[in-house]
């Protein structure tokens, strides 16, 4: 009994390589690699969120070791394992026993391996080498260009392309379907309007739509975007930019002490936010945000209080926000937002 | 009087009747060993669960008094604690007779939280083999038990008993009280009240606090009372407000050589606290002053890091002068208002809540396959959502309690909302609404 049984995204994700929606050059491409022999390549799955990456990892492993794939796969997150240490660690003791089942080898899922350091990155180009005989990687990255040559080199690359139109709402609507929530087709145009091609987005957007009303409706879609966008962070940059430093300040110490965000994500969300277009920033203002917010995230790597260094931030903000005028509109909340 | 012994100590409660505040603990204690008695044991071990300084152990060992007593064997988190010395230890042990006549053992471990992965591997293993095997009753304490997921086992071998939370002043009161009456010291309510109030809960700061002030003496007045806490945020304030006002380097600087100026701790959120406000009338001297403080903390990482003190200087001085000579300095008035750190308090307030919650997020990323970041940033205000649906709620509610196990369904929505439930969401209606103003707490 879990909790994820209830979270729509998990409940339906693909557990076999077939079920996967589209993608179906990689899925020949993997289904290839797997008859071909006994030892495959290590694996790089880029390309954007909601587009099925982790879902093919998960699938391979069930491929692979049947019942038995969690005892032999690792599963981690570059960006919650505390550096490269403790990767190291963890692949070692993992290494250490011999793998059950059909493959002649462990299976290292390393999701967001693009959010580690080039060093790091060094550090985990050796690894692979070091357990080659008994394990198989499979990195996974939003962005390829972060990930160095020589692991790329290493690794049989397969791309993820945004999902098409067609193939996300037909999932929502077995989705709903099966749940037994009305949706309309205006609705999932609008779910569309806001997801595009990623599918854990428009999972979510439906649920959160399902939890708010009997009957979804285009305007029950927009009016819960808010709860899957982090929309705390566009409050606190809207309240940053029009001046109120101590009400953005609140806003802040919400997010990291009682919400729990660390310091480096609450930075980069406002980062994407900001650069994306969510809010409506002319682009000088992005070109001075984008140099602070580059000085913040070092010093927040070199620093040692987190409210400190965000702070400072919400400052600048709020002095870039006052030379172009921004964050006045208090309306800015348009609900028909793309994106 | 008598001999230099910590009040702390002397004052311990011996028995479970001398404890204070615990009556529903106690009852759960009292039942549980009652069961063990009659030769039927309910369970074979209770875990005590709560935060530091609130006396779990207290509670176990005034148990073991009670009733001629039992003998404790004791293992904490500073013993090495693999699976193979727990045996050795403990199953030895279980086989002997009883030493000196008492009624048998109770064996006592130590915040078992504290239990590391890697250093004491099988350690885990072994209490829970040694629970099903034992033939004498266990008690375990722990801080925060459901960190992590792996302790669930743990948890499912013994009954749960979640103590209350820290004292309130009453409860501080009455136990200063007595320790006034078995010292034989007349002791001014106010004295002792301002003692509770400073102590925030912790008893054994309030005993020490009284020993401090009132050992030796024959009446306690207000005036004998000098609270650190308060001493402390005296000169704070005198700190801020001299730098606050300085208006040359030197001026700023001087602080830096008070005795009681601590860069460390005190200093930087004292003063990244009252910046925004002292200098409300003027955005400019408060982004300036603010990057000079994360400027000073990034020296202060640096020494962290690779202990070169030799930077120490330009530390201070940023953290000091680069706060008080800002250009666009707003005039101020002779008297600025002062503010306590918020962080302070609202990390205090929240520690419990805090780790339920991260306890979740751990869960929930390694169901959800995604990280932690995603799960906070995502996943939380949809379960925040879902909590208010009629659709998901009731099984969500379910759920989460199983899995925090022990906890009230209350504790468990406020650790899914945040404080009060958070800024993000609460119900339908808010939802298009501009969110309600909040502030910090």
């Amino acid at each position: 009994m879990s909790i994820a049984e209830l979270i729509w995204v998990e409940k339906y994700r693909p557990s076999r390589i077939d079920d996967i929606i589209d993608q179906e050059e990689v899925k020949e491409r993997i289904k290839q690699f797997l008859k071909m022999g006994n030892m495959p390549p290590h694996m790089l799955f880029y390309g954007p969120p909601g587009t099925g990456k982790t879902t093919m990892a998960l699938a391979i492993a069930r491929e692979l070791y049947g019942d038995a794939w969690r005892e032999n796969t690792l599963e981690l997150n570059a960006s919650d394992e505390r550096g490269i240490t403790t990767i190291r660690e963890r692949v070692k003791e993992f290494a250490r026993t011999a793998p059950m089942g059909k493959a002649p080898y462990k299976l290292i899922i390393l999701d967001e391996a693009d959010n580690m350091t080039s060093d790091a990155q060094q550090a985990l180009r050796r690894m692979m080498e070091m357990y080659a005989n008994v394990t198989r990687f499979i990195l996974i990255a939003n962005y390829v260009s972060r990930i160095i040559d020589p692991i790329q080199s290493r690794c049989a690359m397969f791309r993820f392309s945004p999902l098409p139109r067609d193939a996300v709402l037909g999932r929502l609507r077995e989705i709903a379907s099966r749940e037994g929530v009305k949706v309309t087709d205006e609705a999932l145009e609008a779910v569309w309007d806001i997801s595009q091609g990623d599918m854990r987005k428009a999972i979510n957007t439906l649920q959160a739509a399902a939890a708010t009303a009997k009957e979804i409706t285009p305007e029950v879609i927009y009016k819960t975007v808010g709860y899957i966008e982090p929309k705390d962070i566009v409050d606190l940059i809207n309240t940053a930019f029009s001046g109120d430093f101590i009400n953005a300040r609140d806003k802040l110490r919400t997010l990291m002490y009682e919400h729990g965000v660390s310091g480096t994500e609450i930075l980069r969300v406002i980062q994407r936010q900001i650069m994306s277009g969510a809010i409506n920033v002319p682009d000088e203002a992005k070109v001075e945000i984008a140099e602070v917010a580059a000085d913040i995230d070092y010093r927040l790597t070199e620093g040692s209080d987190e409210e400190i260094q965000l702070s400072a931030f919400l400052a600048r903000l709020m002095l870039i926000g006052k030379k172009y005028g921004l964050g006045t509109s208090k309306e800015a909340k348009a609900p028909a937002k793309k994106r | 009087m008598s001999k230099k012994i910590p009040w702390v100590e002397k004052y311990r409660p011996r028995r479970l009747s001398e404890v204070v505040n615990q009556e529903e603990a106690k009852k759960a204690l009292l039942d549980w060993i009652n069961s063990w008695e009659k030769g039927k044991p309910s369970r074979k071990a209770v875990m005590l669960v709560g935060p530091p300084g609130i006396g779990k152990t207290t509670l176990a060992y005034a148990l073991a008094n009670e009733r001629g007593g039992y003998e404790v064997l004791e293992l904490n988190a500073s013993d090495v604690r693999t699976g193979e010395r727990i045996r050795q230890v403990i199953g030895s042990s279980m086989k002997m007779g009883s030493l000196f006549g008492f009624k048998g053992r109770i064996i006592l471990f130590d915040e078992v939280d504290g239990l590391n992965v890697r250093e004491d591997r099988g350690g885990l293993a072994a209490i829970v083999e040694l629970i099903r095997e034992s033939t004498w009753p266990i008690i375990m304490t722990a801080n925060n038990p459901w960190d992590p997921p792996k302790f669930r086992e743990l948890r499912d071998e013994a009954e749960v008993i979640q103590l209350k939370p820290p004292l309130g002043e009453e409860d501080i009161l009455t136990i200063l009280r007595r320790i006034c009456n078995a010292e034989g010291i007349k002791c001014e309510e106010d004295a002792l009240k301002l003692i509770a109030v400073a102590s925030g809960g912790d008893v054994r700061a309030a005993i020490n606090d009284l020993q401090a002030a009132a050992e030796g003496k024959r009446v306690l007045t207000r005036d004998d009372v000098t609270v650190t806490e308060r001493a402390h945020q005296f000169d704070m304030f005198k700190i801020l407000d001299k730098v606050f006002h300085a208006r040359r380097f030197e001026d700023a600087r001087s602080v830096t050589f008070l005795p009681s100026f601590d860069w460390e701790s005190y200093y930087p959120p004292w003063v990244l606290d009252n910046i925004p406000s002292v200098y409300a009338k003027s955005i400019e001297a408060v982004s300036e002053a603010l990057d000079n403080l994360s400027l000073s903390d990034v020296v202060k990482g640096r020494i962290a890091k690779t202990q070169e003190w030799e930077l120490m200087p330009y530390m201070l001085e940023l953290m000091t002068v680069g706060v008080a000579l800002v250009r666009n300095k707003p005039p101020l008035a002779r008297f600025v208002r002062l503010t306590f750190p918020e962080r302070i308090r609202l990390l205090a307030k929240t520690k419990e809540m805090r780790q339920m919650r991260d306890a979740l997020i751990n869960r929930l990323r390694t169901e959800l396959h995604v990280s932690s970041s995603e799960v906070s940033l995502y996943y939380m205000p949809l379960l925040r959502l879902m909590a208010t649906s009629d659709t998901f709620k009731k099984k969500l509610l379910e759920r989460l309690t199983r899995i925090m196990g022990g906890y009230s369904l209350e504790s468990v929505e406020k650790t899914l909302g945040g404080v009060g439930v958070s800024a993000s969401g609460e119900g339908e209606g808010g939802a298009q609404r501009k969110s309600s103003k909040r502030s910090g707490g």
